[in-house]
C-alpha cells in the first residue's frame, strides 16, 4: 500500500517535470520567434548593425525606470541653462546616447499632459512669399511662439510694421539675416525659461537652415528627450545626421522611428537617403 | 463484488505454457516454418530471436502439438552437465531409466544413434543453448550427423556476440528461423486475446489505440516485457479499486496507472 503511495508522489513529480519541461520549451519558441521577428523587420530595412543596436536599445531601457528618466530630464535642463557652452562641448565630444535616445518608444503621458496644460496656444505660421505682398502677415514671421515683447527685443532696427513703408524686398532681407541670429539666441532664452521641447525643435531648425547641422542634431536630441512623439524631432535629428555624411546612422534612426510610428514621412526621408537624393 | 484486476493480473505472469499461447499471424507463421523445416532431411534447425520473442512459446507449443504421433523431446530447461546431458538423451531414445551409477559413453551412444539409421527419427527441442559448453555443442553436432536425431535449438541473439558465426554452426545443414519482436498491430491482438480469452472483454475495451502504442512505445513488442507492464499496470489498478477507486475513472484506462507503472518498471525516469 505504501508502495502505491510512493508511486502516486514519483508520478506527481514526474508531471510536474514534464509541465516545467513544456512550459520551458514553449518559452524558449515565443522567445525564439521574438528575436526572429525583429531580425526579418531589421533585414527588410537592409541593416544589419540595426538590429544589434535595436536589441541593445531594447535591453538598456528594461533596465531603466521611470525614476531615472526624469533624472536624465534633470540633467537635460541643466545642460539647457549652460546652452552655449554646452552646446560646443555636444559639439566636440562624441555622442554616445545619440543613438540611442531618439529610438526608445516611451511616451511619459505624464509629462505630456502637463505640457499640454502649460502650453501656449499656437500662432499660425506664416511663409516668407505671403510676407512679402501681405506686410501684415510678416509680424508672425520670425517666431510664432514669441510674444510681441520679445519681437520688440529682438530687433534693433525699426519694427517690422514700420518696415512696410520701405521697399518691401530691400528691408526683408535685411531683417531676415538680423533677426535670424537674434531669433536663435531669443529662443534659447526662452527656452530655459519654458523648457518646451518644441522650442527646441524651431531652435533645431533655425540651425538647420544656417547649415550649423552638429548643433541642430543637439537640440533635436534636446527636444527629443523632453518629448519622444514629436516627429519633427526624429526627422530634424536624423536630417542633421545624414547632411553630416552620417547616412547609415541617419536610417538606423529613422527605420527605428518608423517602426513604432509608421510615419509616411519617416518612410519617405528613409528612401531619399537610400537613393542619395537627399 | 469481487476486483476483477486481482484475476486478470494473473494471466500476464510470464510462464511457458501451451493454454497461454496466443494464436498471432507473426507467431502462426514460424510455426509453419518450424514445422515444414522439421519434414526436412535436415540435421538441425536454429530458431534465435532476441529474449522475449516466444521462442521458447513456439518450442512448447510444436512439442505439444507433435509429440501425440512423432518421436518428439522437449528440453525446456538447459542441462549443463554433460554427463546428465547424455544420459537424458539415451533414456528418451531407449525409454529405458539408467541407475545413478552408471553412464552414459558418448561413443556407445552415437553407435546405438548409427544402429538406428532408416529406422528411427527422434527429434529433440532444446531450448536456451547458449548456455551449452562448446563441448557439448560439439556432441550435439555429432549426434545430428548420425541422421538419426534432430536438435531443434533456441539461441537469444545478442547485440555484441553473432553466435550464427560461432564455429560448430557454420558447417552443419540446417533452417534458421528469426524470431521478431512484436509490431504494434500484433501486441494489441496480442493483449485482447489474452484478456478475451480469460473473460475480461469489458475492461479489453477500455483499452484503446493510444494505450496501445504507449505500452508498445515502452515494450517494444517483446512479450516478456509487456506481460510484466501489464501485470504491474493491473496491481497497480488492483490497488485503487480496493482503496481509492474515486481516482480512478470508470469505463476509461487510466493514463495516470500507465505512467504510474512506467515509474515502477523504470521506463520513465521520475
Amino acid at each position: 500500500m505504501h508502495e502505491i503511495i510512493e508511486l502516486e508522489k514519483r508520478w506527481y513529480r514526474y508531471k510536474l517535470k514534464k509541465f516545467l519541461n513544456k512550459a520551458m520549451i514553449f518559452l524558449s519558441v515565443a522567445l525564439a520567434i521574438f528575436l526572429i521577428y525583429y531580425f526579418v523587420f531589421n533585414k527588410n530595412a537592409n541593416d544589419e548593425d540595426s538590429v544589434k543596436s535595436y536589441i541593445a536599445n531594447m535591453f538598456n531601457f528594461s533596465k531603466s525606470t521611470m525614476k531615472e528618466k526624469k533624472e536624465v530630464e534633470e540633467v537635460v535642463i541643466q545642460k539647457s541653462e549652460e546652452s552655449n557652452k554646452s552646446i560646443e562641448i555636444a559639439q566636440t565630444t562624441p555622442h554616445t546616447d545619440v543613438a540611442l535616445m531618439p529610438i526608445i518608444p516611451v511616451i511619459d503621458m505624464a509629462k505630456e499632459e502637463r505640457i499640454k496644460q502649460t502650453r501656449k496656444p499656437r500662432v499660425k505660421r506664416t511663409k516668407p512669399a505671403v510676407r512679402k505682398h501681405h506686410p501684415k502677415l510678416v509680424k508672425a514671421k520670425p517666431n510664432s511662439s514669441l510674444t510681441a515683447k520679445e519681437l520688440s527685443t529682438i530687433s534693433k532696427v525699426k519694427p517690422v510694421t514700420q518696415a512696410t513703408k520701405v521697399e518691401p524686398h530691400v528691408t526683408k532681407k535685411i531683417n531676415f539675416q538680423t533677426t535670424t541670429i537674434n531669433y536663435i539666441e531669443t529662443m534659447k532664452k526662452k527656452f530655459i525659461k519654458s523648457k518646451n521641447p518644441r522650442d527646441a525643435i524651431l531652435i533645431s531648425k533655425a540651425l538647420y537652415k544656417k547649415r550649423n547641422y552638429a548643433k541642430a542634431e543637439a537640440w533635436a536630441l534636446t527636444a527629443n528627450k523632453l518629448s519622444k512623439n514629436l516627429e519633427e524631432s526624429w526627422l530634424l535629428f536624423a536630417k542633421s545626421k545624414a547632411k553630416q555624411g552620417k547616412k547609415q546612422e541617419a536610417i538606423n534612426i529613422l527605420a527605428s522611428y518608423y517602426q513604432k510610428s509608421k510615419s509616411a514621412k519617416a518612410k519617405g526621408l528613409i528612401e531619399q537617403i537610400k537613393r542619395g537624393n537627399f | 463484488m469481487s476486483n476483477p484486476y486481482k484475476g486478470l493480473k494473473e494471466i500476464f505472469i510470464d510462464s511457458v505454457n501451451k493454454n497461454n499461447y496466443v494464436e498471432l499471424e507473426s507467431a502462426t507463421f514460424n510455426y509453419s516454418l518450424l514445422e515444414s523445416s522439421l519434414k526436412k532431411p535436415l540435421k538441425m534447425i536454429l530458431l534465435f530471436g532476441k529474449p522475449g520473442t516466444g521462442k521458447s512459446m513456439l518450442l512448447n507449443k510444436l512439442y505439444h502439438n507433435l509429440k501425440e504421433h512423432s518421436e518428439i523431446h522437449f528440453f525446456d530447461a538447459p542441462i549443463l552437465s554433460e554427463k546428465a546431458f547424455l544420459r537424458q538423451i539415451y533414456e528418451s531414445m531407449s525409454g529405458q531409466e539408467i541407475p545413478e551409477n552408471l553412464r552414459v559413453n558418448f561413443d556407445g551412444l552415437l553407435k546405438y544413434c548409427q544402429n538406428l539409421k532408416d529406422k528411427r527419427e527422434v527429434v529433440f527441442l532444446l531450448d536456451e543453448c547458449q548456455l551449452y559448453s562448446e563441448a557439448l555443442m560439439e556432441k550435439i553436432r555429432l549426434l545430428s550427423d548420425t541422421r538419426v536425431v534432430k536438435f531443434v535449438i533456441t539461441l537469444h541473439k545478442t547485440e555484441d556476440e553473432d553466435i550464427i558465426a560461432k564455429e560448430h554452426f557454420k558447417t552443419r545443414i540446417w533452417e534458421v528461423i528469426e524470431m521478431q519482436n512484436a509490431d504494434e498491430y500484433d501486441l494489441e491482438l496480442y493483449i485482447q486475446k489474452k484478456m478475451i480469452k480469460k473473460g475480461y472483454i469489458e475492461i479489453s475495451n477500455t483499452i484503446k489505440k493510444r494505450d496501445m502504442r504507449y505500452i508498445h512505445n515502452f515494450t517494444q513488442g517483446n512479450f516478456r516485457e509487456t506481460n510484466k507492464y501489464l501485470y504491474t499496470i493491473f496491481d497497480i489498478y488492483e490497488y485503487y479499486i480496493e482503496n481509492e477507486p474515486k481516482k480512478i475513472a470508470k469505463g476509461k484506462f487510466s493514463k495516470k496507472i500507465l505512467e504510474m507503472a512506467a515509474i515502477r518498471l523504470g521506463y520513465i525516469n521520475a
